[in-house]
């Protein structure tokens, strides 16, 4: 996982337990506006700078990421080979053309209409790059893409349709997007504060995070994927039902599909964009799943920001990860209970052990996504 | 794997200049729903659609799976420009309309169905990937019944083929759609088979091996070229080529267009459509015509 907290699990997760977080401010230059917003940003060496960026960069932060996922997991050459590849992202490979357009004299959408190869061709890159054999699949699904990306890769592997599965969530910092959520009125002014009164939007962050998925643990500790569930709130395209029933309904179904009952999760992982409508909804959606008993609930966002279709991979990784490690990461920047939703996300890390994990994702187009995993020993 | 069974297909085809206002009014044959601030691409999804569903009472849990190559990336386009060019915020509904699940949105809102809304795209074979995971649904049980589709607009589709192949074909603006469910009660016909082969020599196997047997009509997708199609005629013998690119003109959503006019077009006949990818991977599409 690479990331605005750096590029190496250990110093990822070390960053999350100690609270450390690195948040950046980036000008409207193009649009000529007064003032900055908050970006979590990559910042490892000056080729991370925006105005260093180029196609090169983008196809480096992927291949550094899947290369050592692949490392991690232990794969040998026939084994990358045979897998298939699931890609989310929003923003696909639109920053490739904002950046190739600061080199060229030609309109930006004039370099995109003459070169676009489709929603595919990163995907391709990658099998491209690693020599990988099997199928490839990119979901578009606004902040659910790598979500339901890992919803069928576990899916498919499940019914024994394939044996293994590389998993990418992957938006880097554009100005489509940027541009776009100041133009909603959507990003925070300066600090994240998922759930809490004084909670004023959401903040971006870009990182490109990969997961290998198998039929079996390879190690002790490797989590599980016991269900999930997507469906779509057709409430509003920019929106959920604040009564938050579409959203409780893919919890449910969850749930179900993963044979357990809502007194069975140790803790959840929400979406907790920090937009007013969104943590409404959220909450009304875990009281109508949970009702009295809540099970403690953490916000990731704060730590690396709103990676829109990357925050499927991304946040599983951060939390598993941290679970690996022995705790649930608290909610930095959360201060005061907003009483119209009465819930304190942690503050504090758990410590953490065996258990089951709800794991929500809620996007734009109404999409909502809930994963069930477990790092409890093999489910018969 | 569960069989997808068809119990409708529609296509609409338009001029690579179909302007929108035309779509809307076609559109207002299937819905008295008045779309502001959509675009081409969610005109083509929602009339596609409306079409292939007309005459079914559609059930609350209905998936859709819209699969395309190239999605909103017309719109997207038209936002860097305002970005870029005019120095400005993007309009709140055209940045959300870069998003593409958007136009999956505005049909399940139209339709009235709450169930899974996928997106997905794979380069040349997203059609083929889309029915993949509608089948591994239909196996799981988590949707009973489908609407599956694929859409592309002609402006962008033609980059993608031209550095992929010599052929030339009319561009088009393609909305392709199939309703499905996983039981063979009412259904006019099937997929019976959905096949992935990493090669050529792969496919070309698998052919040899299935030979002759119910194969009245074959069908390719745009970068198969001449020779791969000529030598897999020779061993499948059909009866006819239906050659839709020719017919009816390329979009990047071609496979779903075909397969879905072979719905409407032919009787009691199976088909076999057969693509690739610019890297050599190969599909094969098996669809009974009842």
């Amino acid at each position: 996982m690479i990331c605005s907290l750096g590029d190496s699990l250990d110093e990822i997760v070390d960053a999350v337990r100690h609270k450390r977080i690195r948040l950046d401010r980036v000008p409207f230059t193009l649009a000529s506006l007064p003032h900055t917003k908050p970006y979590y940003l990559i910042e490892r060496t000056v080729a991370d700078k925006l105005h260093n960026r180029s196609e090169a960069y983008f196809y480096e932060v992927l291949f550094s990421a899947v290369s050592r996922a692949f490392l991690d997991a232990g794969l040998n050459k026939t084994e990358i080979r045979d897998m298939n590849v699931f890609f989310g992202s929003t923003s696909m490979d639109v920053p490739v053309f904002e950046g190739n357009h600061r080199k060229s004299s030609s309109t930006v959408s004039g370099i995109f209409l003459k070169s676009s190869y489709g929603y595919g061709k990163i995907a391709g890159a990658i099998v491209e790059r690693f020599g990988i054999g099997g199928n490839c699949y990119s979901f578009a699904t606004a902040c659910t893409s790598s979500a339901n990306a890992l919803l069928y890769a576990a899916a498919m592997i499940e019914e024994g349709v394939i044996e293994r599965a590389l998993v990418v969530g992957y938006d880097l910092f554009n100005n489509l997007g940027f541009y776009g959520f100041e133009a909603l009125k959507s990003i925070a002014e300066t600090d994240y504060r998922p759930f809490d009164r004084t909670r004023d939007g959401l903040i971006l962050g870009e990182a490109c995070g990969a997961v290998i998925l198998e039929g079996k643990r390879r190690k002790a500790g490797d989590f599980m994927h016991l269900g999930g569930a997507n469906l779509c709130d057709t409430y509003s395209v920019t929106s959920h039902d604040e009564e938050g029933t579409a959203v409780a309904e893919t919890m449910n179904r969850a749930l179900r599909q993963a044979g357990i009952s809502p007194g069975d999760i140790c803790a959840v992982k929400a979406h907790a964009t920090g937009t007013e409508n969104n943590d409404r909804t959220e909450c009304a959606a875990m009281r109508a799943t949970f009702g009295c008993e809540m099970p403690p609930v953490t916000c990731l966002k704060p730590f690396i920001g709103h990676t829109v279709g990357a925050c499927g991979v991304n946040e599983l990784i951060l939390f598993t990860e941290s679970v690996k490690k022995g705790f649930v990461p608290s909610t930095p920047g959360f201060r005061e209970v907003d009483d119209k939703l009465n819930l304190t996300p942690l503050t504090e890390n758990m410590e953490a052990g065996e258990g089951i994990f709800m794991l929500n994702y809620f996007g734009f187009g109404g999409n909502c996504t809930t994963l069930i995993i477990s790092n409890k020993g093999d489910r018969e | 794997m569960s069989e997808i069974y068809i119990h409708s297909a529609s296509s609409f085809i338009g001029g690579e200049n179909t302007d929108p206002i035309f779509l809307k009014e076609k559109l207002s044959s299937y819905t008295e729903e008045n779309f502001r601030r959509v675009n081409r691409f969610i005109l083509l999804t929602l009339l596609g659609a409306r079409q292939c569903v007309h005459h079914h009472a559609l059930d609350f849990d209905t998936a859709i799976y819209l699969t395309t190559e190239h999605g909103n990336l017309g719109e997207t386009a038209s936002v860097l420009d305002e970005i870029y060019s005019a120095g400005s915020l993007p309009k709140p509904f055209g940045f959300i309309n870069t998003m593409s699940n958007t136009a999956a949105f505005y049909l399940a809102r139209n339709l009235g169905v709450r169930g899974r809304n996928i997106m997905v795209s794979s380069q040349h074979l997203s059609f083929e990937r889309g029915l993949e995971l509608l089948q591994m649904d239909f196996a799981l049980g988590v949707t009973g019944s489908a609407l599956i589709g694929g859409v592309d607009e002609a402006l962008l589709s033609r980059t993608a083929l031209e550095e992929q192949t010599d052929r030339v074909f009319r561009m088009v603006n393609g909305s392709g759609w199939l309703y499905a469910k996983p039981v063979k009660d009412g259904a006019c016909g099937a997929i019976s088979e959905i096949r992935s082969f990493s090669d050529r020599h792969a496919c070309m196997k698998w052919i040899t091996e299935r030979g002759r047997s119910n194969v009245d009509v074959v069908s390719f997708g745009a970068l198969i070229d001449v020779d791969e199609a000529a030598a897999m005629k020779e061993i499948l013998h059909p009866l006819t080529e239906f050659d839709y690119l020719c017919d009816y003109g390329y979009s990047g959503s071609a496979t779903a267009c075909g397969v879905s006019l072979f719905i409407m077009l032919f009787h009691e006949k199976t088909l076999l459509h057969i693509n690739r990818d610019q890297r050599g991977h190969f599909a094969v599409i098996e669809v009974e015509r009842y």
